[in-house]
């Protein structure tokens, strides 16, 4: 299968004697959006950490088919998997800057690039002309991003004064500044009301069909993982025990049974 | 709900005043006195008397103070506030005003040689100051042992200018890029400390280098300082009365009578014009990806891996330019002194350094020029009680905790705006 754009083969990650995810393997396609879902401490914010670099892998092998090219997560260290192999992530508790601005947020999720451009800092520090039309063309793509969520007219605010679900939104296209092939979201939709739910499944639709950019979702609200996924990943216990489309995973009594227990 | 207030604040300052008793009791009250060759111990209660009284009427009145805010709370009506708004809006015309004054100020009337040596400390410290500013304030790397690189600066200009007989100009950036190497040397064992962690470790880092200087005794005379760094020139023109035969000095060049007030006036420029670049070169970086990464950084290092801005060069660059202009700072130290010793470099410039950039309000490059006046001048307008200097001094920081917790300017400027057409 030549569209698989991320292939997970037997992930196992291990804490002393803790198996945290058991000989797991999945995989995600570029125009899909995969969701695990899993009881409280499955293991699904663990395989995150493990593809993106924060948790090395005891065993197992994760590939990310980027065009042509076959990408060995394995190899690249924590910032390296973003900067390299374009993977980004949110997480389950908001990460932002706080005290930096709306743009700001956007401006260092494009740092990599500006990085280049202003010549570590030489081309910079003497005003080139190169740099500050890279600088331009930046402030761009932060304002179109902005504007997708709504938020150009706050750009200037501190992010943390943020409401909570602008958030969430402001996080999930700061990620995709880097550009991503691979886009890993952390119960995106944690807090959020029915209606901020309904927009978040409309920009991660976006997201997806315009920016053809492979999504992985960890979620509990049903709702999402319902209306959106194409592809739906059950794990209990460090364990895949299902996987299938939404409406199987549904009706699939291994699922209930780990969500809801069995009655003997 | 007046009354419960001053009963409680009345109670509060009881224990306040027993807190004092039994810490002030002992130290003050206590005095060994040699009387017919016998140590005998001299009671002083009225002065304890004093300072118990002076702490429980204070802290009366902080509480009432303290409610008061909190009544207003949501109003800006403080005088901090008042003050911080003012500097906001006139930020850039205040700017110059206050530069012009330092260009003007040893031309003053009252500008005599005690002026002129505490406005050269003073300046001094302001650039430490912003160079600090960088580690600590931008990057939010608490730097214990800043003093460590202004002392590398300040020992490599000397050995230069020393035993190379090279000229202030060559040895400024070689002390620069040496104190420099320091801060990368530095900032590798400490790439994954943090906060409390790293305080430690470069608190330790700074006193290691004092001790190396002090038993280093083949390439740093130890204890016995260097002597005889050579005074900076006029662009080649010493500051002379007697010039050796045939040398062109500052005065006969420009046909003026000698007066030492010379020297010291080209040595006041010589730092401002130092200080003015640090600044300058900070407000620039701070808007340039780099000066973005540092505050991401200091806001939150996973969310800056996350997005793949790599956490260690943006750490070693921070830690670098930081000690670089230390560097710089301290080889012009080594000049105006002519003389050095482990003695200048100790901890306690590190930390007066640290309040500054603290009580400034962190990455306020503003807030350093303003916590110096009042920390380096209160400690000035104190010299002649000797020792209440440092209760002084003491005060000044708690004063300014209790009125502007967050330093004396907090408002942080973003680096770069959308505006409203974007």
């Amino acid at each position: 299968m030549s569209n698989k754009l991320l292939d997970v083969q037997n992930l196992t990650m291990r804490f002393g004697g803790l198996i945290a995810i058991d000989d797991l393997t999945f995989s995600a396609k570029k125009d899909h959006i995969t969701s695990i879902i899993g009881p409280n401490g499955a293991g699904k914010t663990t395989v995150f950490n493990c593809l993106t670099g924060f948790y090395k892998a005891t065993a197992g092998s994760m590939f990310l088919n980027k065009e042509d090219k076959k990408m060995d997560l394995k190899k690249f260290s924590d910032f390296k998997v973003a900067q390299k192999a374009g993977v980004a992530r949110t997480f389950q508790n908001i990460r932002l800057f706080p005290q930096m601005s709306v743009l700001e947020n956007m401006m260092v999720a494009q740092h990599n690039k500006l990085m280049k451009a202003s010549g570590f800092s030489i081309l910079g520090l003497i005003n080139s002309k190169s740099y500050l039309q890279k600088e331009k063309e930046a402030m761009k793509i932060s304002k179109y991003w902005l504007d997708i969520i709504g938020l150009t007219n706050r750009a200037d605010d501190n992010a943390g004064d943020l409401p909570y679900g602008d958030q969430r939104k402001l996080e999930i296209v700061r990620a995709m500044c880097i550009e991503p092939h691979l886009l890993c979201l952390d119960e995106p939709a944690a807090g959020l009301n029915a209606k901020e739910s309904a927009e978040l499944n409309k920009l991660l639709k976006f997201i997806k069909n315009d920016k053809k950019t492979g999504i992985l979702l960890i979620e509990h609200d049903m709702s999402v993982v319902m209306g959106i996924s194409d592809h739906v990943v059950v794990l209990n216990y460090g364990k895949k025990i299902f996987e299938g489309t939404a409406k199987e995973t549904k009706n699939s009594p291994e699922v209930i049974e780990a969500y809801l227990g069995t009655d003997d | 709900m007046g009354k419960d207030l001053i009963q409680k604040s009345l109670k509060d300052s009881l224990f306040t005043g027993i807190i004092a008793l039994a810490l002030f009791g002992p130290i003050v009250g206590l005095r060994t006195v040699a009387k017919n060759e016998v140590l005998v111990v001299e009671p002083k209660w009225f002065i304890v008397l004093l300072i118990v009284a002076f702490c429980a009427v204070g802290r009366f009145f902080i509480n009432i103070y303290s409610y008061k805010k909190e009544q207003r709370r949501g109003e800006p009506s403080s005088l901090g506030k008042a003050i911080s708004n003012f500097l906001d809006e006139k930020g850039s015309q205040i700017a110059i005003a206050a530069i012009a004054f330092s260009i003007i100020f040893p031309f003053m009337p009252f500008a005599d040689r005690y002026w002129m040596d505490i406005a050269i400390m003073m300046m001094t410290y302001i650039m430490l100051g912003w160079g600090l500013n960088i580690v600590i304030g931008l990057a939010g790397l608490l730097d214990l042992g800043y003093v460590a690189f202004y002392a590398v600066g300040a020992y490599s200009y000397a050995l230069f200018a020393i035993h190379f007989g090279w000229s202030f100009w060559i040895c400024l950036p070689i002390a620069g890029v040496f104190a420099g190497m320091f801060g990368i040397l530095l900032g590798f064992p400490v790439l994954r400390l943090r906060g409390d962690y790293l305080a430690i470790v470069t608190l330790a880092f700074g006193e290691m280098i004092r001790i190396l200087l002090l038993n280093w005794y083949e390439l740093t005379k130890g204890p016995d300082g260097l002597t005889g760094i050579p005074r900076p020139s006029f662009f080649g023109l010493p500051f002379k009365r007697y010039p050796d035969e045939g040398v062109e000095t500052f005065h006969t060049f420009f046909g003026l009578e000698y007066d030492p007030m010379q020297r010291i006036i080209f040595l006041y420029y010589l730092i401002l014009i130092l200080a003015l670049i640090t600044n300058a070169f900070t407000i620039k970086i701070r808007r340039l990806p780099v000066g973005r990464a540092w505050e991401a950084l200091r806001e939150d290092e996973i969310a800056c891996k996350s997005l793949g801005v790599n956490p260690r060069n943006t750490k070693l660059t921070a830690f670098a330019i930081g000690a670089m202009f230390g560097g710089f700072a301290g080889s012009f130290f080594a000049t105006r002194q002519a003389f050095i010793s482990p003695e200048s470099f100790t901890f306690i410039e590190s930390a007066i350094i640290v309040a500054i950039v603290v009580l400034g309000g962190m990455g306020s490059q503003t807030g350093v020029v303003l916590s110096t006046i009042f920390l380096i001048g209160l400690i000035e307008v104190f010299r002649d009680f000797e020792s209440y200097r440092m209760v002084a001094f003491g005060g000044a920081m708690v004063l300014i905790m209790i009125f502007r917790p967050r330093g004396i300017l907090a408002k942080r400027k973003p680096t770069i705006i959308m505006g409203k057409q974007g």
